[in-house]
């Protein structure tokens, strides 16, 4: 019991990293009707940014965060001028190859400017954990956590309660009659990508600093959990993403304990090859937040 | 107010406006008639800049226009209330009119309650998402967040279609409101009857080409434009 209890705190924890990447990756999806293979790399662009800035100058962990969240948002920006902007109507396949490129693109940039396979982060937290009982948490988890709800809480204010939010909902109900209102799509799409992408950012610097760690896999690592916690949750749902993202978590830390670490993804994988052959109600929904 | 000259639009190799030379005076109602597949619907289109033309001018208040997207046309005063509405079908009724006020700056809360008083079924409805309202009221809804803009020239795509009679009633007075306010209108209608109430001036559009233009008597004086477009009775 008390495995199981542990298990799925942990999963928690795992999941609110999940959620967060997903949330980006949707925000993008919902705007754009677009997957954006780049955005992962985005991230790994602002945590190299602000691995670099660490190694240069040796300057705080705020600093750090800022810069992983700046960095990533300006690299956002690149690819949604780059790839996504001159495809806004129609060739959608054109676009995600295009991010595909763009990938590839910031992954070899890293690897130039640091070429060591792994590169050591200052820590989020020095300390131990805190025990809960029998249950133990890492700092950094509860941060995670901490970060995920505020995060949720803050782009629900800036969705419903907002002007932009309200330009934002409606290129996503329909982008035509959005144009016709006064709204200018390519100027929403733009700071959508930059919002997103600086979500990302934080998410990417609370990854790293955790680990303590950063390598270049943490491009791919974030496009593939992003999306596959999207397609959980039902795609272009922020809600569906959150649940996605912690329902992955959840999984990854279940099974990984009850079937060992190799059949982690896989299991993973799996779940989401039968729901796309079944597609449940909710992830056949093309529903605007 | 608004000119259009030797206006060519076309979908591929297919011109769907074969030279529309048009104008709108400030203040008045003119109205588009045509049959379908005439390209009425190109027409607005390529004014409020959602189709770019191949060829010919669009000016507004003596500015070009024509190279403009959308939402710069809104900003300088020009709105459409598209022939399938477009509501936001997954906001509510008062975001949807938020939306169309875009653009403002300052403090709109005035605007809202005009738009109330003169629809009262989506002051009752403003919490409502827009994609549970009626025809009707989705064209209701249409017409107050393009009007949400202040436009000085308003473009009506078929405001009548497929809407109960009591209801396209509604739609005429509230153009007619509109217009007495001052307000320019181009509309573009099938139901002749209807628009030859409200409007000073007509053009007919036949294939992509403007084949009439005059003012309501001149209309009903014309033989074949009477038995096309009035039946039989004289208006």
């Amino acid at each position: 019991m008390i495995d199981f209890l542990q298990n799925t705190l942990d999963g928690l924890a795992l999941g609110s990293s999940y959620a967060l990447l997903a949330l980006g990756f949707t925000l993008i999806f919902g705007v754009l009707r677009r997957a954006n293979l780049a955005y992962g790399p985005a991230i790994l662009f602002g945590c190299y940014c602000a691995t670099w800035a660490y190694l240069e100058t040796g300057i705080g962990l705020l600093f750090l965060a800022l810069i992983a969240v700046a960095g990533s948002a300006l690299a956002g920006i690149y690819v949604e001028r780059l790839c996504f902007a001159p495809h806004r109507k129609g060739a959608a396949a054109a676009a995600m190859v295009a991010s595909f490129a763009l990938w590839m693109q910031f992954e070899e940039l890293a690897t130039l400017a640091l070429p060591r396979h792994l590169y050591a982060f200052p820590a989020l937290y020095e300390g131990g954990p805190l025990s809960l009982g029998r249950l133990t948490l890492r700092v950094e988890s509860l941060v995670m956590l901490v970060a995920a709800i505020l995060v949720c809480a803050a782009l629900w204010g800036v969705l419903y309660r907002s002007r932009f939010g309200t330009a934002v909902r409606a290129v996503i109900d329909s982008p035509a009659a959005a144009e016709l209102s006064g709204i200018s799509v390519s100027a929403v799409s733009l700071r959508v990508f930059a919002l997103a992408s600086a979500i990302g950012g934080l998410t990417g610097f609370l990854i790293v600093s955790g680990d303590q760690q950063l390598t270049p896999m943490l491009g791919m690592w974030s496009t593939l959990k992003g999306m596959l916690a999207m397609m959980l949750g039902g795609l272009g749902s922020l809600p569906g993403a959150i649940a996605g993202g912690v329902a992955l978590g959840l999984l990854e830390a279940h099974s990984q304990w009850y079937l060992g670490p190799q059949l982690r993804d896989f299991i993973a994988y799996l779940l989401l090859f039968i729901l796309l052959a079944v597609r449940p109600p909710w992830m056949n929904t093309r529903s605007a937040y | 107010m608004l000119r259009v000259v030797d206006l060519v639009t076309a979908y591929g190799k297919i011109e769907a406006l074969k030279g529309v030379s048009l104008e709108v005076r400030e203040g008045s109602i003119t109205c588009v008639l045509g049959p379908n597949g005439a390209g009425k619907t190109t027409l607005m289109l390529t004014i409020a800049g959602v189709l770019r033309p191949r060829q010919g001018a669009i000016e507004f208040r003596g500015e070009p226009i024509a190279a403009l997207s959308p939402h710069a046309i809104v900003a300088r005063g020009v709105a459409l209330v598209p022939e399938n509405r477009l509501v936001f079908a997954h906001m509510t009724v008062l975001e949807n009119l938020h939306a169309g006020a875009y653009q403002r700056k300052g403090p709109y809360e005035n605007d809202l309650e005009k738009i109330f008083a003169r629809f009262p079924r989506l002051k009752e409805r403003a919490s409502q998402d827009a994609g549970t309202l009626s025809g009707g009221e989705q064209q209701m809804l249409a017409v107050a967040r393009a009007l949400m803009s202040r436009p000085k020239l308003l473009l009506m795509d078929e405001p009548s279609l497929g809407l109960a009679p009591l209801v396209v009633e509604e739609i005429f007075r509230i153009i007619a409101e509109l217009h007495r306010d001052g307000t320019s209108i181009l509309l573009v209608e099938q139901n002749a009857h209807m628009a030859l109430r409200v409007a000073q001036h007509f053009y007919l559009i036949e294939q992509g080409r403007v084949t009439f233009s005059g003012d309501p008597g001149s209309l009903a004086e014309d033989e074949l434009i009477r038995r096309a477009y009035l039946g039989s009775a004289r208006a």
